[in-house]
């Protein structure tokens, strides 16, 4: 079925030498001012020769291909396609040859050294994209056969695959759809090969081709059975946004609220109080003065410390759809008991209760947990392990030392003392003047130091990090844990938003008799910024601040129902994997669906496709000619009057037979008349005034005599 | 390619679990599919007419007018034509659009392979729009031939003198009928120069509608005789070349002149009709 033949109905744009007289347009040439210049430039394109105008078409939907990849590839491969495209588009306009190979080859090997020492690597992802984007603009010089678009069409594509790396939004989409739109039409455009047919003309063919390939795309999408990964994926370590895995105190002079959206929820029964989101990520105990990192297994497995973890009270059951970010975490409320169903991915719990999966989560996955806020974690006794959740670097922070000497002399030492030291170092943040602030500035060596004396301000990961430290020098078990806390609901949908901004970082302090225990500092020094909706907001640009100032609940409102549109969208199609599939089939009534299932319910769609396709193509051959069909209907009436014909009795034949059947009664003169013009009208004079239409001839037949039937 | 490219587009989404990239690898293919079916519906129910072709001579190409009849309310772009030689894929081919509910007309060339009468090749129709991905053709066997005369000698000798009268041959000694000698019944193609206008007139005097012209036989006592035996060669595919010649020579020259091929021999005559019968004759013995 699928054949190229190798010979070119027109060889496809190289350089415009032909130069075939165009039709110039005039149009705007009577406006005055821009427009007439606007003029001038469609005058301009509407007299290129055609395989010019195609070729800076293709160079246009190239160009936007690249220009969605910008954010995504080293700027020397931005400039150098940009560069290659202006420079394939001014030699299509000169109608100038196109560069030899040694410039070819010159560029590609620029681009595998640029890439080597930018990736440092040619394999993997990133590279990769870098490649397949210069070689899409290389192959841009080198158009000479039909192959050689049928390449820079379907690299094209490849390209337009590897956005979605990045992102799967419905911005993304749309702009993947535009150049899907733009390549198709490309195409379309190279097989009229004669004359000069418009763009607008090959676009919509291509529209409606999309179109109509849509239905084939929605089965194909639904039914099509969801494989897990068939080699595995490079992983890929690059920063983002959001948590990390370890946390340097005092490094950041001003933190940049970031919007973007870190999970989505939907509570089946009522949400718990915004106060009580805490979505718990990495805990971090280790810490070397500067930096806060992980605790290091130097614990063999049975002296490490358990979890632990006892929970009560009523069960809340939600859902998450967590966007990716790379790392193989999940954000489970605090606490959780059960492993979550995440497809295609294996979770287990640390004893820190932080939930891990077995890769990192590159893409949007959405499961459903239950969680218990009410829990309880931790050895009760003191073990070996809490020793190293009081240890301390030497050397730092000797002025928090001291306060803590101080502290314990004014409220006693002891494990009995520790809930009274604990008040009192938080009514020191809420008593001490102690401030929230997104710009507290680089902090020095001693951030504790600066933080209890000096500055006194900082956000949660200051303010955390640093009453953990003066925990540790109370001999207090104390460590650092991230995630997210709050959430805001989004009226629209129902659904719970929780963004990167709301990442958080509070502390667990170790109370004998009752395990780990929950402190949030950051409440003592700011309250607003725990549990309320309220926070600090990023300054906003010119535009937002004026849309804002006309109406502080449109721009509210206008992002929500964004967000909402975006939620739908993630949830119906980037979120549609296997076991929604499965739904779907357990809905089409199968008891136990499994992936057989829907390549069966996959292969039957086609086949009744296809059947209905035979069976259509088949009614149209029988019935191929109304013509033959009305006379064939003339005859199977006469026949059930008792007048014998065969199939292949013509019409003035059939007529002379009723007259001498039935003689020369009204009805059969009116039977023969009328054969005689199914006659006419197919071998008479085309275009003769008499000759009846095939409609006129059908109504005819309806409302004719017939004579008697024979009774003899 | 393209099943290539879906195949690269499936497993890069499958392997990286991007639902947006089976959305566009199944798009890719819902649009390819219906590409052929419309690739198929360009094609399908085009009316090919070939109108007759005109003789011609070996080593010319004979152009064959195709007329192309759509009675679909749409364009049908991109059709192309040919003949199948050797090998199909390489076919030069003729490309046209055929407007909605409308005909067109395209010529395919074939160079003739010798004289003869020719049943035309086998013609292929084929479109490959919209995509190229697929291609839709059919192939066609009309029900004509095509006469192919000899190809002429490029520089043939002058032509051969000519015979003297013989005693009683041919047709051109009917004209015995008691009119005077020299002078006979005009006869269709006698030249306007050998009307004996003086008795036109008279006969138009006297009611008649006669007219007479001098008798050719009495004024040329010779007559031109284009032998195959006696043209100088002894081959005869080039015997036939040089009598080709000869007679498209004659022909412009406005002579009468007769044929005598192996088999077959043509009475003197002139004009287009006798010329096409002589190299009928020529192609076919």
């Amino acid at each position: 079925m699928l054949s190229t033949p190798r010979r070119a109905p027109r060889v496809p744009p190289e350089g415009g030498r032909t130069l075939r007289p165009g039709k110039a347009g005039s149009v705007g040439a009577l406006d005055a001012g821009p427009s007439r210049r606007q003029g001038r430039v469609e005058a301009r394109l509407a007299s290129l020769p055609r395989e010019t105008r195609d070729t800076l078409f293709l160079l246009a939907v190239v160009g936007w291909v690249v220009a969605m990849q910008v954010a995504h590839i080293p700027w020397w491969c931005s400039a150098l396609t940009a560069g290659v495209l202006v420079w394939r588009g001014t030699l299509a306009l000169r109608g100038l040859p196109l560069p030899g190979w040694p410039w070819r080859l010159g560029l590609l090997a620029f681009t595998l050294a640029a890439t080597w020492a930018t990736h440092r690597t040619l394999l993997g992802q990133d590279a990769g994209v870098t490649l397949i984007v210069v070689l899409l603009s290389l192959k841009t010089l080198e158009m000479r056969a039909r192959r050689d678009a049928f390449v820079v069409f379907f690299l094209a594509f490849f390209t337009l695959l590897t956005h979605f790396f990045y992102s799967q939004s419905l911005l993304t989409a749309a702009g993947i759809l535009i150049a899907l739109l733009g390549l198709l039409t490309a195409l379309v455009n190279a097989h009229m090969p004669v004359g000069r047919p418009s763009l607008a003309q090959a676009a919509r063919i291509a529209a409606g081709m999309a179109a109509l390939g849509a239905p084939i795309m929605l089965v194909l999408f639904l039914l099509f059975p969801r494989l897990s990964p068939l080699w595995g994926v490079p992983s890929d370590d690059r920063g983002r946004s959001g948590l990390s895995s370890t946390m340097r105190v005092g490094q950041i002079a001003e933190l940049v609220l970031d919007d973007s959206i870190a999970l989505r929820l939907r509570f089946e029964d009522r949400p718990p109080p915004a106060g009580q989101l805490y979505f718990r990520g990495p805990v971090l105990s280790a810490f070397d003065g500067v930096e806060w990192r992980p605790a290091r297994a130097d614990f063999p497995t049975r002296q490490a410390l358990p979890s632990d973890l006892a929970v009560s009270g009523e069960p809340i059951r939600y859902e998450v759809t967590m966007e990716p970010h790379r790392r193989p975490w999940l954000f489970l409320l605090e606490a959780a008991t059960q492993a979550p169903e995440v497809p295609d991915v294996r979770v287990r719990m640390t004893n820190e209760l932080q939930w891990l999966t077995d890769r990192p989560m590159g893409s949007l996955v959405r499961f459903s947990a239950v969680s218990h806020t009410a829990f309880r974690h931790g050895p009760l006794a003191p073990t070996l392990a809490l020793q190293e959740h009081v240890a301390l670097p030497p050397g730092y922070n000797p002025r928090t030392l001291e306060l803590a000497q101080q502290l314990r002399r004014e409220h006693g030492s002891g494990p009995g003392a520790t809930a009274r030291l604990v008040e009192a170092v938080l009514e020191r943040l809420r008593t001490g003047g102690y401030l929230y602030t997104l710009e507290p500035g680089v902090y020095g060596q001693h951030t504790a130091d600066e933080f209890w004396f000096d500055r006194r301000q900082g956000f949660c990961e200051h303010i955390a990090s640093s009453f953990v430290i003066l925990m540790r020098a109370l001999d207090i078990p104390a460590r650092i844990v991230t995630g997210y806390q709050g959430g805001e609901l989004n009226n629209v949908d129902g659904y719970w938003t929780v963004r990167q901004r709301d990442a958080h970082a509070w502390t667990e302090v170790w109370h004998a008799g009752q395990g780990w225990v929950r402190v949030d500092p950051t409440a003592a020094v700011a309250p607003g910024r725990i549990g309320s909706l309220q926070r600090l907001s990023a300054p906003e640009g010119a535009i937002a601040g004026a849309i804002r100032n006309l109406n502080p609940n449109i721009s509210a409102q206008l992002r929500a129902a964004w967000e909402a549109v975006n939620n739908s969208w993630n949830q119906w199609v980037l979120n549609y994997t296997q076991g929604r599939q499965l739904d779907l089939l357990k809905n089409l009534g199968f008891q136990s669906p499994s992936w057989a299932d829907l390549a069966y319910v996959l292969i039957g769609v086609v086949v009744v496709a296809s059947l209905i396709g035979a069976a259509w193509t088949l009614w149209e051959r029988q019935q191929h000619d109304p013509w033959l069909r009305l006379l064939q209907r003339a005859r199977t009436r006469l026949r059930a009057l008792g007048l014998d014909s065969s199939d292949r009795t013509p019409p003035r034949e059939l007529a002379e037979r009723v007259q001498q059947h039935w003689g020369t009664t009204a009805a059969a003169q009116g039977v023969a008349q009328w054969l005689l013009q199914l006659e006419a009208q197919r071998y008479g004079r085309p275009g003769a005034a008499d000759t009846p239409t095939l409609a006129t001839l059908q109504r005819e037949f309806r409302q004719l005599a017939w004579p008697r039937k024979d009774t003899r | 390619m393209l099943a290539l490219t879906l195949l690269l587009l499936l497993v890069a989404s499958i392997n990286y679990q991007l639902n947006l990239g089976y959305l566009l690898t199944f798009l890719l293919a819902g649009s390819a599919v219906v590409g052929m079916h419309v690739c198929h519906g360009n094609l399908r129910g085009t009316t090919l007419h070939l109108n007759p072709p005109t003789p011609v001579h070996a080593g010319q190409a004979v152009a064959l007018d195709i007329r192309l009849t759509s009675e679909r309310p749409r364009i049908r772009y991109g059709l192309g034509m040919g003949v199948i030689g050797a090998d199909l894929a390489h076919a030069p081919l003729a490309w046209t659009d055929v407007p909605a509910q409308g005909s067109t007309t395209l010529q395919v060339a074939w160079p003739v392979p010798a004289r003869g009468l020719h049943a035309l090749p086998a013609l292929t129709a084929l479109t490959l729009f919209p995509l190229g991905t697929f291609r839709v053709w059919t192939v066609w066997r009309p029900a004509a031939s095509v006469l192919v005369y000899p190809e002429p000698e490029s520089h043939p000798p002058p032509l051969p003198p000519g015979e003297p009268q013989a005693g009683s041959s041919g047709s051109a000694r009917v004209q015995s009928t008691g009119e005077f000698d020299g002078v006979r019944a005009y006869r269709r193609g006698d030249p306007i120069k050998a009307v004996v206008w003086k008795k036109a007139a008279q006969a138009f005097a006297a009611g008649r509608d006669e007219l007479v012209s001098r008798d050719a036989l009495s004024t040329q006592r010779q007559q031109l005789w284009l032998d195959h035996a006696q043209c100088g060669h002894s081959e005869l595919e080039a015997r036939l070349s040089r009598l080709t010649a000869w007679v498209l020579m004659a022909d412009r020259l406005g002579l009468d002149y007769g044929l005598r091929v192996p088999g077959r021999e043509i009475a003197p005559d002139q004009g287009p009709a006798h010329r096409a019968r002589c190299l009928e004759a020529l192609a076919t013995c």
